[in-house]
């Protein structure tokens, strides 16, 4: 499978994190609405996320129609891992402080 | 604030796809909802941020249309081509059928290339391995020739460029002990022949330089092959003891599998040299030398640091290394370097039958767009771009092209199988590894994505351009003639085709011919129900002359009762096995020949016994053959063969006259040679491209070596003496095995086995061709005799006659055939240069050849468009002016 991009890494640490909503991702990673979007819908296509309703009751409730919620998929899960390790990896690693002076 | 964004919503909603439409919508107003509830909870307006949020849905909305569209749109056109390729069989299973045979034919060829010249050799950095000769000074860098003991000492100790230099010398040595007694091919090598190949043992040690001191155990190393088929991989085999060559012989190590150099070696065994061989045999040109380059030392520089070597040698012993040079080559172009011009000229003509092969698809996808000419004239008037019939025409180019290029490799794998089983005589090295690898693999995909992208886009681009479109609905509309433009194209595509079959045909011709002269050449011998067999007799209990004398006596013996058997006779070395064995003639007549004479006067030797001459049918046109009573005791006599006499005593009768060459065999030790008691047809011993060289015959009886070649003519069939005769030697010693066993026939058949080979490809190369041409042509005609029916309907009508219309139709094919032909001829004197070294006694203008490829390609073609000009001609002019 092709590497996931920054992008959709981006994208599913916010919904891992707990920002489940489109536009708590789109806060939350301030991505624009153009990108999140289509990544999220892409995600779904490839099945690293999965969509559903959240319940109509709670909604109401507070006055609003219901949000479509994303979570993550195992594969999803397992393909973020793999991602965020090799960028993690591209970043210079951390050398213990030398004292000067 | 929230009505614009939902004015955006509604405005990129239709974009959206049907089904997933409601959706889309809900989760977007939901979210708006959502954020403006968050406001109001917070006391606060909401904010700007939401109309450009919104301006995202429209993104959201355009990728999900494009990401539906892909899928939709290849896959229908994938069905749709589909449903058309299979609703036109004939033309898919052409196509398919033409571009397998292009695409496997390319495959295989391109596999055996690259086993043979472009795979990396099988030893660790091959590139630094390289063969050293020693060399004429005329010709100082030619490939081929070997070195002497002393010289090989000097090498290797002056030399600045070798990391390692090393000696070897290929042999066949009797195994005897364990089992049956058989011949196993080998070699001895120097001890620092296994550092050159940088090979380490599976098991024990390999040969060292301690192992070729004189007084050194003798010992061997085993090749992992012989190890697993007659030792059972035994792991404690080293140490065990062989009887190779009547010699014990401890092991001492186990190659790993696939290290076989020299090839087909079995065993190893240390190459020792006295002082004194090493005092007086640096005349003794016969060990080969291999040399492992220093990692930073280029090609050039080991040439001239090996010149400078052979030039100090040359200086200080004059007598044995005056004019003498050293080459250094790479060891792939020693092993092959021979064959890489005719497997290119194979690649190129291979290559030319897939550019036939894409030419002849480019015309029937135009004829067969243009059979679809309503079809898209109609989606063009419905609104379809270009891009979008393109794209339809392009996706059935690319399905023939996978289908084409699958089914050839079907072919490939098949034809890449056949030639790894070719049997070795056709002297092509590492032809046997050919197979079908990644690279191979990879090749083939190229060839196919290019010849279906190049060959199929182009006709498609030109029959879907619009203006086409626009003409095509007219011309179905009412139009007598077809389109000039396209059929100029399918004109020029049909003489393209038959110029490159023109070609390959004049190639195959000039083949054919060169091949048929080489069969008529006249060999001297007769080959007919004459089987062979190879004795070699280990040094012990045969050390003294008289014992393998002894030896083949009875043998022959035992063989002439056999009621099979005509009769029978040996040979020290057979005709068309490679069996040289030159000597310099040393005395004429009592009188020493000068050091000139000598060098300009090589025979070679044989050593036969009495009825070699008639077993092979040889005739003695002078004299007499040798007889029993031509033995030790009895004076030395020799006969000599036509060439040699000539060269000797020129026009003088050679009978009754004396001969002594340098070198000295049998009892004695005496100087080979005696009184010429007859002369023998000339015989041709290196193959009917060679002539046959002055040849000196001396009796086996007087100079008994330990090996002979036994020949038996049988009243049957060849094969019938096999048994007997391998029983006659088991029945005098079970310890001696016999080898080579191989009828005349065959030696005759292997001799110009790799002519026929290549004869047999470039004619299968160009029948494909030529048949190729054949069907385009007859396609384009078919095409145009369909388009013009109404036309030729008109013309019959206002009263021409059927032969007129024959002829009209006729002679478009012709015009078109003849100029194919003669461009075709004219590129064939340049390309059959190609062929040169390939062509005995035939010159690549051979004129007939040219008149007969012209001539026959023109009845092909003729032939081909009868069947459309008869269609023509009969076409009934009511049912024409009704047509469409």
């Amino acid at each position: 499978m092709r590497r996931l991009s920054i992008t959709a890494v981006g994208v599913l640490q916010a919904i891992a994190n707990g920002f489940q909503y489109g536009f708590d991702v789109i806060d939350q990673t301030g991505l624009p609405s153009g990108t999140v979007y289509p990544a999220l819908a892409r995600l779904e296509r490839d099945g690293l996320v999965k969509s559903a309703w959240e319940n109509e009751r709670d909604a109401h409730a507070e006055g609003r129609p219901a949000r479509r919620y994303y979570k993550l998929t195992a594969h999803g899960a397992r393909a973020l891992a793999d991602a965020a390790a090799f960028y993690r990896s591209m970043l210079p690693a951390a050398r213990p402080r030398t004292a000067r002076g | 604030m929230l009505r614009w964004c939902d004015l955006v919503l509604r405005a990129a909603a239709p974009i959206v796809p049907d089904d997933i439409r409601r959706e889309w919508l809900r989760e977007w107003r939901a979210e708006f909802a959502y954020t403006a509830a968050r406001a109001a909870r917070l006391n606060k307006p909401i904010p700007v941020t939401c109309l450009t949020r919104a301006l995202g849905a429209i993104a959201h909305a355009a990728w999900l249309r494009w990401d539906r569209w892909r899928i939709e749109m290849i896959w229908q056109d994938i069905k749709h081509s589909m449903r058309g390729l299979l609703r036109k069989p004939g033309f898919t299973a052409t196509v398919v059928l033409t571009l397998a045979i292009g695409i496997g034919g390319n495959a295989a060829i391109f596999g055996a290339v690259n086993a043979v010249l472009l795979r990396p050799l099988p030893f660790a950095n091959p590139d630094q391995l390289v063969r050293v000769y020693k060399t004429n000074l005329a010709q100082p860098n030619q490939i081929g020739g070997t070195v002497s003991p002393p010289d090989l000492v000097d090498y290797r100790r002056d030399n600045t460029s070798f990391s390692e230099l090393a000696a070897y010398a290929e042999s066949a040595y009797p195994l005897t002990g364990d089992g049956p007694a058989e011949q196993i091919p080998g070699a001895q090598v120097t001890g620092g022949f296994f550092a050159v190949m940088a090979a380490a043992p599976a098991l024990g040690r390999t040969i060292t330089d301690d192992d070729d001191r004189p007084g050194a155990r003798d010992v061997v190393v085993v090749s992992h092959a012989l190890w697993a088929r007659r030792f059972g991989s035994d792991p404690a085999i080293v140490g065990r003891q062989l009887q190779i060559n009547g010699t014990s012989r401890e092991v001492v190590g186990v190659m790993p599998a696939g290290f076989q150099f020299p090839l087909q070696s079995e065993v190893w065994m240390p190459f020792k040299f006295t002082a004194r061989d090493l005092e007086t045999q640096r005349g003794a040109h016969y060990i080969n030398v291999i040399a492992r380059l220093k990692p930073a030392v280029s090609l050039e520089a080991a040439r001239q640091d090996m010149r400078r070597v052979a030039a100090r040698l040359a200086g200080e012993y004059p007598r044995t290394n005056r004019e003498t040079s050293a080459s250094v080559h790479p060891l792939r172009e020693a092993l092959v370097g021979s064959v890489r011009r005719s497997m290119f000229v194979l690649l190129g003509a291979v290559g030319l039958v897939l550019l036939i092969v894409c030419v002849n698809i480019a015309s029937l996808v135009l004829v067969r767009a243009a059979g679809r000419g309503r079809e898209l004239a109609v989606r063009a008037a419905i609104g379809a771009g270009r891009a979008s019939l393109f794209r339809g025409v392009l996706v059935e180019s690319a399905l023939l092209g996978v289908f084409g290029g699958a089914s050839g490799l079907l072919l490939a794998y098949w034809a890449t199988g056949a030639i790894a089983a070719l049997d070795p005589s056709v002297g092509v090295p590492m032809i046997n590894q050919t197979r079908l690898d990644t690279t191979v693999i990879a090749f083939t995909l190229l060839v196919s994505v290019i010849a279906a992208v190049v060959f199929g886009t182009m006709p498609a681009w030109q029959a879907t351009s619009i203006a086409d479109v626009v003409s095509r609905i007219r011309e179905e509309g009412g139009s007598t003639t077809s389109d000039p433009k396209r059929q100029r194209i399918r004109s020029f595509l049909i003489v393209a085709e038959t110029t490159l079959a023109v070609v390959l045909l004049v190639g195959a011709g000039l083949l054919g011919r060169s091949f048929s002269r080489l069969l008529a050449v006249d060999l001297g011998f007769e080959s007919a129900s004459v089987q062979t067999f190879r004795v070699t007799l280990p040094d012990s209990p045969y050390k003294q002359p008289q014992q393998r004398q002894d030896f083949f006596d009875a043998l022959f013996a035992r063989i002439a009762t056999h009621p099979g058997v005509e009769s029978v006779g040996g040979n020290n070395g057979l005709p068309l096995t490679r069996f040289a064995y030159g000597i310099s003639t040393s005395s004429v007549d009592g009188r020493t020949l000068s050091d000139d004479e000598q060098d300009a006067l090589t025979l070679q030797i044989r050593l036969v016994t009495p009825d070699y001459f008639k077993t092979m049918g040889v005739a003695i046109p002078r004299g007499r053959a040798f007889l029993p009573t031509d033995r030790t005791g009895a004076g030395p006599v020799v006969i000599v063969n036509e060439t040699a006499a000539k060269r000797v005593w020129k026009d003088i009768d050679p009978l009754g006259h004396e001969l002594r060459v340098g070198t000295r065999l049998g009892f004695g030790g005496e100087q080979a040679g005696g009184t010429v008691v007859g002369i023998a047809a000339d015989v041709r011993e290196f193959g009917p491209t060679v002539a046959a060289p002055p040849t000196l015959y001396l009796p086996y009886a007087q100079w008994p070596i330990p090996y002979l070649t036994v020949v038996a003519k049988s009243r049957g069939d060849a094969a019938s003496l096999i048994e007997p005769m391998r029983a006659a030697v088991r029945d005098l010693d079970p310890d001696v095995p016999i080898y080579a066993v191989r009828s005349m026939d065959q030696l005759v058949a292997n001799a110009i086995a790799q002519p026929r080979l290549y004869l047999l490809l470039i004619a299968s190369f160009a029948g494909t061709a030529m048949l190729l041409a054949a069907i385009g042509l007859y396609g384009v005609l078919a095409y145009a005799v369909g388009q013009r029916t109404r036309e030729i309907g008109i013309r019959l009508a206002l009263g021409a006659k059927r032969a007129e219309v024959l002829r009209m139709v006729m002679t478009q094919a012709g015009r078109l055939a003849i100029t194919g032909i003669a461009l075709g001829l004219s590129a064939a004197v340049l390309a059959s240069r190609a062929l040169r070294s390939q062509l005995f006694e035939i010159a690549p203008t051979d004129t007939l050849t040219y008149v007969m490829v012209g001539a026959g390609l023109l009845i092909v073609a003729l032939v081909a468009s009868w069947i459309p000009a008869r269609r023509a001609a009969r076409i009934d002019p009511l049912a024409a002016l009704r047509h469409d």
